[in-house]
Parts: structure tokens; sequence; C-alpha cells
């Protein structure tokens, strides 16, 4: 089969390409709400934890942000994303209701991490001073603190929504069609399984230059000040 | 001195959790736009006892009563009572991701004391009285150290505070930059401002202060008007402590 032939086949006939493009919406649909969920509870629990670490409050929900921590960063996500699927919404088929969650606490717990360690990394005279000028513990978070800490962690901060998006690829576990799942639907149908793989492997690639485009713009801007 | 104490620290104690007894029960009264100059040798308690002052450390022992309240009462404010009271650090600590305009009116605007446009006159105008009306939209990592520090000073007048404590704010200066910030600080002596000033500058306690406080071992050896503090100094600890700076 010529190069045109076996293109045709995997991609054009029957449509095959919408596996592709069904696919493509489904990984990027999933990973944007994901990192949505991951930064909100991330930085959630980066706050709680760092505010515990400087003053000693928030015992218990530093307490329950830790047991969160260990158990995801502690489990495959694909466990993870299997016991959301089967066993919290057995009685239910939401695939990808259960992957933006399973991937959303997932992402959550290493955004936290990140922020935590860049919130950390802020000289505490940072604090000291926000807070000399009368400015809340809240406001000088809000306004001194983690406005830095975001400037500092942003390249970690890219690498994990990379990660994340490479990861949604284990969906096949859950039977949801995203790009990966689509490439291997091709495959079964058209026997062919490098064609569909490349060019899956090829997508990948293209958003994550894309993001990693788009991260590099945004830590220019935010180190302009620098100098 | 009869201006009306603003600050009354009475008996104050500071013990570390690693159990260093820092301020062993200092007593003393600030009055309206007095200059105090503190010194003292290095471990002393001179800027643990400034920064328990609005409350960056908190006492283990004894009262301060800022106006007639007493701070360290649980039931206070301690924002309310910080806007009252401007701090420049040795460190200057001042924001890096604003530019300087914006360092000196975040604190007004956010606590909703000025308006936009208010808060921006009052840090040209405060840019201006620091020498610096040209560095309003720098940002910090632009500026000498002597003009960070003048910057940090605009910032915490920008409050109108009633006092402002000075940590050791010329320690981080290179040499010839230490002049300029003094300079400033003199002229807000001038114009009334009650000051507290931690400072190894010696110039400066004897020819702005209008009282030099000598603390050493967490408590206040002597204290006196700067000309007669530096002249005849009567504790054998100041003796030599002066011997050796001066």
């Amino acid at each position: 089969m010529s190069f045109t032939e076996r293109f045709s086949l995997n991609f054009i006939e029957s449509n095959r390409y919408r596996y592709i493009t069904a696919g493509i919406k489904n990984t990027l649909l999933i990973t944007v709400v994901a990192a949505a969920i991951g930064i909100l509870l991330g930085f959630l629990i980066a706050i709680i934890r760092s505010t515990h670490e400087k003053t000693g409050k928030l015992k218990l929900l530093d307490l329950i942000c830790r047991l969160y921590l260990t158990v995801i960063r502690g489990t495959p996500t694909t466990v993870q994303l299997m016991i959301v699927y089967f066993v919290i919404f057995s009685s239910v088929d939401r695939p990808l209701l259960s992957a933006f969650i399973a991937f959303g606490l997932n992402s959550a717990a290493y955004v936290a991490e990140i922020v935590r360690s860049g919130i950390m990394s802020i000289d505490p005279g940072q604090m000291e001073a926000g807070r000399s000028l009368g400015l809340s513990y809240r406001a000088t978070m809000a306004y001194i603190i983690i406005p830095q800490a975001f400037k500092n962690v942003l390249p970690a901060l890219a690498n994990e929504f990379i990660v994340l998006l490479k990861e949604t690829s284990i969906c096949m576990a859950i039977s949801l069609r995203d790009l990966t799942y689509g490439t291997s639907l091709i495959s079964s149908q058209t026997y062919d399984y490098m064609f569909p793989l490349l060019l899956g492997a090829a997508i990948y690639l293209f958003f994550v230059m894309l993001l990693t485009w788009l991260f590099g713009k945004m830590e220019r801007r935010l180190r302009q000040n620098e100098r | 001195m009869n201006g009306e104490v603003l600050i009354d620290v009475q008996g104050l104690e500071k013990t570390f959790e690693d159990g260093n007894r820092v301020l062993r029960g200092i007593s003393t009264q600030i009055r309206k736009s007095e200059v105090v100059a503190i010194i003292g040798p290095s471990g002393c308690g001179k800027s643990t006892f400034l920064r328990s002052l609005n409350l960056l450390e908190i006492p283990t022992g004894g009262r301060i009563l800022f106006e007639g309240t007493d701070i360290t009462d649980k039931s206070v404010d301690v924002d309310k009572m910080r806007q009252k009271i401007g701090m420049v650090f040795q460190q200057f600590n001042l924001f890096p991701h604003l530019t300087i305009r914006k360092n000196i009116m975040l604190a007004p605007t956010k606590l909703k004391l000025m308006n936009k446009q208010e808060a921006e006159k009052r840090a040209l105008e405060l840019l201006d009285r620091v020498g610096l009306p040209d560095k309003a939209d720098a940002y910090p990592a632009m500026l000498s150290g002597g003009q960070k520090q003048r910057v940090a000073i605009a910032r915490a007048m920008a409050m109108n505070p009633d006092v402002m404590l000075f940590d050791e704010p010329t320690s981080a200066l290179d040499p010839e930059m230490v002049g300029e910030v003094l300079e400033i600080m003199r002229e807000l002596a001038e114009s009334g401002m009650t000051m507290i000033v931690v400072t190894h500058e010696m110039g400066f306690a004897r020819e702005v202060a209008t009282r030099a406080m000598f603390i050493d071992e967490g408590v206040i050896k002597e204290e006196n008007h700067p000309a007669e503090f530096f002249a005849h100094p009567r504790e054998q600890r100041l003796k030599d402590f002066l011997s050796k700076v001066l």
C-alpha cells in the first residue's frame, strides 16, 4: 500500500478522522477543566499549608491537606481515574465528568506543592512589610506574596500542565474517547498501528509545544520588571 | 519633654521559643515629635524591642500602650494599629513586582483610605519629597540601595503614620548612600515626625535625635539627651561601647 492509500484508509475512509478530532476535543477539554480545578484547589491547599507552616494556625485543615497529598501522590493516576469512574460514579455512566474530577484532583496535589514551595521561597520581609503597613494577612498574601510566588513557580506550573495534558492519554482505562483511544480505535479497524499512533504523537507534541510557547511568553512578560 | 505620650512601654519582656530572654523588662515613654535613637551591641535586643512596638514580635510580658490603647491585648485590631505606625526595614522590603508608584499606593488604596487619584497624588508628592520624582514608574530592582530606602520611607509615610520605626535603616547601604537616607530622616524629624530609630550612626544619634537610648542585655541601661549621653556616659557598659564605635 502506498503512503496515500494508507493515509486514506486510516483517516479518510468511513470518516475515521473523526476519532482524531473528537479525541482532540476531549483531550483538550479534560486538560483545561482539570487544570482549572488543579489551580483553584492547588492554590487553596498551598495557602492553607504555608499559612500553617508560617503561623501554626489551621492545624486541622493542614492535616486534611497533607492526608490528601499523601494519598493522591502515592497512588497511580490510572487507578484514581478508575476509582472515580467505576466506584464513585458506578451507578451512572459519566466518563467525562469522572476524568474532570480525577485529573483535577490529581493535578491539584502537584500544583499545591509547587505553589507552596513558591510561597515559602518569598522573603519573610515581604510579609512583614505588608503587615507593617496595616494590610491583613489575607491582603498581604493576595497582593504581595502570591503574585511573586506565582511568577517564581510559573516554569514548574507549565511543566505540570504539560504532564497533565499527556497523562490524559490513560482515559482508555474508562473507555473515554480521548486522542489516544481515538487512534487506537482506528488501528483496531484498519490493522495499521504506525499511522494513527504517529499522528497522535505528533498532535500531542504540537499542543505541548504550544503550551511551552504560551508559558514562555507569559514568563517573559512577568519578568520584565526584574531589570 | 512635654509632648503628649504616644507610646508607653511598661515592663516589656520577650523570650523566644528557644528560651532566649531577649527583652528583660523595658519601660519607657515615647512622646510626640521625639526622635529616639536606640543604640547597643548586636544581639542586645534593640531590634526586637523596636519590632515589638508594632507587634512584628509578640511580647511575652509587659504592656505597650499606643495612644492609650494596650496593643498587647488580644482584642485589639492589630492591622488598624499598624496603619498608624510606619516601619522602615534594614533590607528595604520593597515589593519587587510593583512599580515604585504602586509600592507607595498599595496600602492606602487597598485599605480604602484614599481613592486612586488621591493615592497617586500623594505618592508623587512623597517621591518629590524624598528626591525621586523621576522614579515613579521604575521597578525596585532598578534602584540603588539608597534610593530603595528613600522609597521605603515614602511608602511608610503614605499611610500618614503618627510614629515611624526605623530598624537599622542604613546598615545595608553602601557607605556613599548612607548620607542621602539620613538626610531624608533628618528632614522628617524636623517636620515633627515622631521617630524611633535603631541605628549604628552615632552622628545621626547625636545631631538629630532628641534622646539617645542604650540597650544592653535586654534592658535600657542608659538614656539621656544626646549631648549629655555621648559627652558624659555614666554606665561603664556604655562607656566601653562608645569607646569602640566612636
